[in-house]
């Protein structure tokens, strides 16, 4: 693993070439096992800007750089790798359901089977193989483009540097997510505010990354 | 070691070795065993993308990939493509040969051997032929790469009443083009720079490469309008929509070609030396007016006007979208050839952005001789009832009635494969009468459809994973111009058995047995002759292509038709008495209190096999009828509301999706939805079938069905 | 001979006055012609064969009109003496409604 040292995933979504058609949910699914009633990634639309009446925006866990899921876990059964993909150790998972609610994204679900929280990975099984991860893979207009920050000349940092690029964020509780959308996405209101379980009030100090 | 799903219910069933040892591979034991990569080619509709199918060490398939070398669909695999899997591990599959007991529809089966299978249904073909001639058994095979062997069976047998899905969808379509260009065009959508779309819905139903290129056309600069009465994705991400009155594009586009004659904005050496009638044209469209059409589609005459002037100075990289289902409205090929004609006009023949023609993959055809049967009537049951049918197409409308009256003569015998008239055919209660007019009815099909649901003998087919392919030519625009072909992934599941067997085993009884006398392997390498290399491509890469030329293919070459060049005018629709030009007819108005009903899809439910297929049923579990707030609101219809929808044939009752995405005449809901299968566990009853609801009229001159005149009521029920 | 030249010119003025549907109003059933044809024509007009390969799509429907209107120019001109009138009929109906430039043009089966 000396190799993943040097790697920093992430994934850059152009959202103006989606059309929704939701190859991207179902390629994952299969890919991961993903339970019935559960999804690891999804496509959120709005009304559109400059002329377009709607904007499609794919979405998963964003892999965030201060992850409010992490900080929220009471075993650090989840914790963000050096190669940038926030994991999950089922082996320390308590299934407390933390974590859930304390992604502002909803990225996160309870497997029902195992009962261990369960999330988006960028398929870390596919890139061992050499792989991207299935959902940019199946893309039918390859809008998610995939790669390794580390390298300068990936086409992923060619488009950090060319391209005016935004985060989805919820300002109050900004996690650096390391999905990156193409400026001008909608929408981008959505993201909650982390809560605990059942609703209630999850206190600042719970989610919040030190610095 | 654990044997997942269906592989374990099948292993414990049958019991046989054959299964159990075919399902656990020899590397098992090797600790090392990886995912091993088969090609193969979807099949979840007609686009047949090629893709990498994924096989764990125990012989299940785990995930299916996109082919990176697949140019048609651009290296990519949409979401029916990856629900794939849960076609061919669907709990519901059918899994032996099925003998109807009871009446139809109830449900009730006894489960055969094959041998009592293929023996009962070649007694009773043989019966229908002696009693009925040969001509008395229709055939209808669906978008198959093994169709060609059903079509072969029923010329040995001796009928020509073949149908297929083609009457249900595209040849209105294909009458215009053929009958304007003398042949069916190919879209290069990658290269244009102006597209106008009307009667499809790209983005939703995926046509490859065109839903992909479009796309990136657009990222280019290249516009899109769409006419459309729903607010659909494409509309959605199209640079103008406009919500065109429903069966008014004929008059839109006979403005067009009003502006583009009038403000002579054609190039008139292309128009003189490549298209025939020109003159006629004129005169015809000079009283179609963007003043007149406006009142017609109502689309503003100023729009009409300015987008006829943008296409013109787009030319010819500009286009009207050719589409393909065109199954809409009793003169729906009149309605294409609008289309075809202002295309005709803007010179895109044969060029980047515009169409282009067919091109030569170079496989063989394997001939036979068939028999000729003396006794056979002269011609088809669906002969006569429309202008200018497609021999080899047919009617299914026309079909089906033919055989409910007896007229012209008695069919009696119904062999299906891979299709779905029970959920596609408009007027399923007329599917219904024909299918209990019938002696025999034999459906081969992967689950039990609702189509197989009402036949005598099931038999149950594999799925594309599990079986031996013939080649197959694929027509990729700009992409490529490639063939396919399928080998097992893995082993047939259960007993089911490919059409192809199933076909020789019947004409082996039926006497036929030496025009089924080679594998498909012999049928490989005849079509294979004149390409050497093919073979290994296909095994390399999993597709094969034959770089032929993309333009300029009709440099120093005559158009297929009686003028040799593009025909605006078409001489033989006159001598025929159809019109040379198109005519306009308005569509009926909608009646007050009432609403049209459209048809259409979704990127993700398509066919009527993708609603049981459970990764795609999750996304959609019910259909809804879409309807504009505002008459719902005179019906007192809230959001989620059941509603009945009531046409003159039948009714369907499903809740209530009320949106501004619809215009407030026309209701929408997608199809496959409403099954009576109970054999289809996740969709039997659920939601409504747009079949019941749908009347059949036809287009007059191909004898496609019209399924867009359908007017309804819409009433909440509690 | 000259009736039978007589007789196809007599098809021939028949069927032109019929253009426009792809089986021939009554005369020539195309589908008998298709048996026919490739009983008696195509074991030698084919790829290797004795003649030309020839199917329907090979000639435009007038240059149809034009072979059948000279069938005693043909090469094989005796074969045709074999064949009774409907047999031609049939064939006719067959290439002609099948032809490069016909509304229904073969594709290779």
């Amino acid at each position: 693993m000396s190799q993943d040292r040097l790697k920093r995933y992430a994934i850059v979504i152009d959202t103006f070439k989606c059309f929704d058609c939701k190859a991207c949910m179902v390629a994952c699914k299969v890919e991961n096992d993903v339970p019935k009633g559960f999804w690891r990634n999804w496509v959120r639309h709005t009304g559109g800007i400059g002329g377009r009446r709607t904007q499609y925006q794919p979405g998963q866990c964003m892999q965030c750089d201060k992850p409010s899921c992490v900080a929220a876990c009471p075993v650090n059964a989840t914790y963000k790798q050096c190669n940038g993909i926030v994991a999950i150790d089922p082996a320390k998972c308590i299934g407390c359901g933390n974590c859930v609610t304390a992604c502002p994204y909803g990225a996160r679900y309870r497997n029902p089977a195992s009962r261990f929280a369960d999330k988006c990975d960028f398929c870390e099984h596919r890139l061992n193989r050499g792989e991207e991860p299935a959902c940019v893979e199946t893309c039918p207009t390859r809008a998610r483009i995939f790669g390794d920050l580390n390298d300068p000349t990936s086409r992923i940092s060619e488009l950090v540097r060319q391209k005016k690029l935004v985060q989805v964020i919820n300002p109050k509780i900004d996690t650096n997510p390391g999905i990156f959308y193409f400026s001008g996405t909608l929408p981008l209101d959505w993201p909650v505010e982390p809560t605990l379980p059942g609703g209630v009030h999850m206190p600042e100090k719970f989610w919040k990354m030190p610095e | 070691m654990k044997l997942t799903g269906a592989a374990a219910a099948g292993a414990a069933v049958g019991g046989q070795s054959r299964i159990l040892h075919a399902l656990v591979s020899k590397t098992a034991g090797n600790s090392k065993a990886r995912i091993e990569r088969k090609f193969s080619v979807c099949d979840m509709c007609f686009n047949k993308c090629g893709l990498i199918a994924k096989v764990d060490p125990y012989g299940v398939v785990k995930k299916l990939d996109p082919n990176p070398k697949f140019l048609k669909s651009r290296g990519m695999l949409c979401a029916r493509g990856n629900a794939g899997i849960k076609q061919l591990y669907d709990p519901d599959r059918l899994k032996y040969p099925l003998l109807r007991q009871g009446e139809r529809g109830q449900g009730r089966w006894q489960r055969l051997t094959w041998d009592q299978a293929l023996d009962h249904a070649a007694e009773k073909l043989q019966r229908i032929a002696e009693k009925y001639t040969r001509c008395g058994v229709l055939f209808m095979a669906g978008t198959d790469l093994q169709s060609t062997f059903v079509h072969r069976f029923a010329n040995v047998f001796g009928s020509y009443n073949v149908i297929s899905h083609e009457s249900n969808c595209l040849l209105s379509l294909n009458r215009a083009f053929l009958d304007t260009f003398g042949e069916i065009p190919i879209p290069d959508m990658l290269n244009c720079k102006y597209v106008i779309m009307a009667g499809a819905n790209r983005f939703e139903a995926l046509v490859t490469p065109d839903s992909i290129d479009l796309m990136t056309a657009m990222q280019n600069g290249c516009k899109l309008v769409v006419l459309d009465p729903r607010f659909t994705k494409t509309a959605a991400l199209a640079n103008e929509w406009f919500p065109i009155r429903p069966g008014t594009d004929m008059a839109f586009f006979l403005a067009v070609a009003h502006v583009l004659v009038a403000e002579k904005l054609y190039d008139p050496r292309f128009v003189a030396e490549k298209t025939f009638g020109i003159e006629q044209l004129s005169a015809h469209v000079n009283p179609y007016t963007p003043e007149w059409a406006e009142k017609e589609c109502e689309i503003p005459a100023g729009d009409i006007r300015r987008l006829a002037r943008e296409l013109a100075a787009a030319a010819p990289t500009a286009m009207v979208y050719p589409g393909r289902r065109s199954s809409d409205y009793e003169n729906s090929t009149q309605i294409r050839r609008a289309f075809a004609i202002v295309n005709a006009l803007l010179g895109n023949w044969d060029r980047p952005g515009g169409l282009t023609a067919a091109r030569k993959i170079g496989i063989k055809s394997v001939p036979y001789d068939p028999p000729f049967y003396e006794k056979n009537p002269e011609k088809r049951i669906d002969a006569d009832r429309s202008l200018m049918m497609f021999e080899e197409e047919g009617s299914f409308k026309h079909a089906r009635d033919a055989v409910i009256e007896g007229k012209p003569y008695p069919v009696k015998g119904f062999f299906t494969y891979k299709t779905n008239p029970m959920q596609t055919g408009a007027n399923r209660s007329k599917t219904i009468e024909m299918i209990h007019t019938l002696d025999f009815m034999l459906t081969v099909d992967i689950a039990m459809s609702d189509t197989a649901w009402m036949a005598d003998i099931v038999l149950p087919a594999p799925s594309n994973f599990e079986r031996e392919d013939p080649v197959s030519a694929l027509q990729g625009s700009s992409a490529c111009a490639c063939m396919v072909m399928r080998d097992p992934v893995v082993p047939a599941m259960f007993e089911s058995r490919p059409v192809f067997w199933i076909v020789t085993e019947l004409s082996k009884r039926l006497g036929l047995g030496e025009y089924f006398n080679y594998s498909m392997a012999d049928y490989r390498k005849k079509q294979l002759e004149e390409l050497p290399d093919a073979m290994d491509a296909l095994l390399k890469d999993g597709v094969y292509y034959n770089p032929g030329k993309l333009y300029g293919v009709y440099e120093g070459k005559v158009f297929k038709t009686l003028s040799k060049k593009i025909e605006l005018y078409n001489q033989r629709y006159a001598d025929a008495g159809i019109d040379p030009l198109p005519v306009y007819e308005p569509p009926k108005q909608v009646p007050e209190g009432k609403f049209r009903i459209v048809v259409g899809r979704n990127a993700y439910i398509t066919q009527g096999s993708s609603t049981n297929n459970e990764l795609l049923h999750e996304l959609l579990p019910e259909n809804a009828l879409w309807i504009h707030p505002k008459p719902a609101g005179r019906l007192g219809i809230k959001p989620g509301d059941t509603v009945a929808v009531a046409s003159k044939v039948g009714k369907g009752i499903l809740k209530a999706h009320v949106t501004q995405e619809t215009r407030p005449d026309t209701v929408y809901m997608d199809s496959g939805y409403g099954a009576l299968s109970k054999g289809l566990t996740l969709v039997y009853a659920r939601g409504a079938c747009i079949a019941d609801i749908l009347e059949d009229y036809s287009d007059k001159i191909s004898g496609n069905m019209a399924m867009h005149q359908t007017m309804v009521t819409v009433r909440k029920i509690t | 001979m000259i009736r039978r030249l007589g007789s196809a010119l007599i098809l021939l003025v028949f069927l032109i006055g019929a253009v426009g549907l792809a089986l021939a109003a009554g005369d020539g059933n195309a589908r008998k012609g298709k048996y026919l044809y490739r009983k008696n024509c195509r074991t030698c007009h084919i790829d290797g064969g004795s003649a030309k390969s020839l199917s329907p799509i090979d000639k435009t429907q007038a240059k149809w009109d034009e072979a059948f209107k000279n069938i005693e120019k043909m090469p094989c001109k005796d074969k045709w003496s074999a064949l009774s009138e409907k047999d031609i009929q049939d064939m006719y109906a067959y290439l002609w409604g099948h032809a490069f430039d016909s509304p229904s043009p073969a594709k290779c089966e």
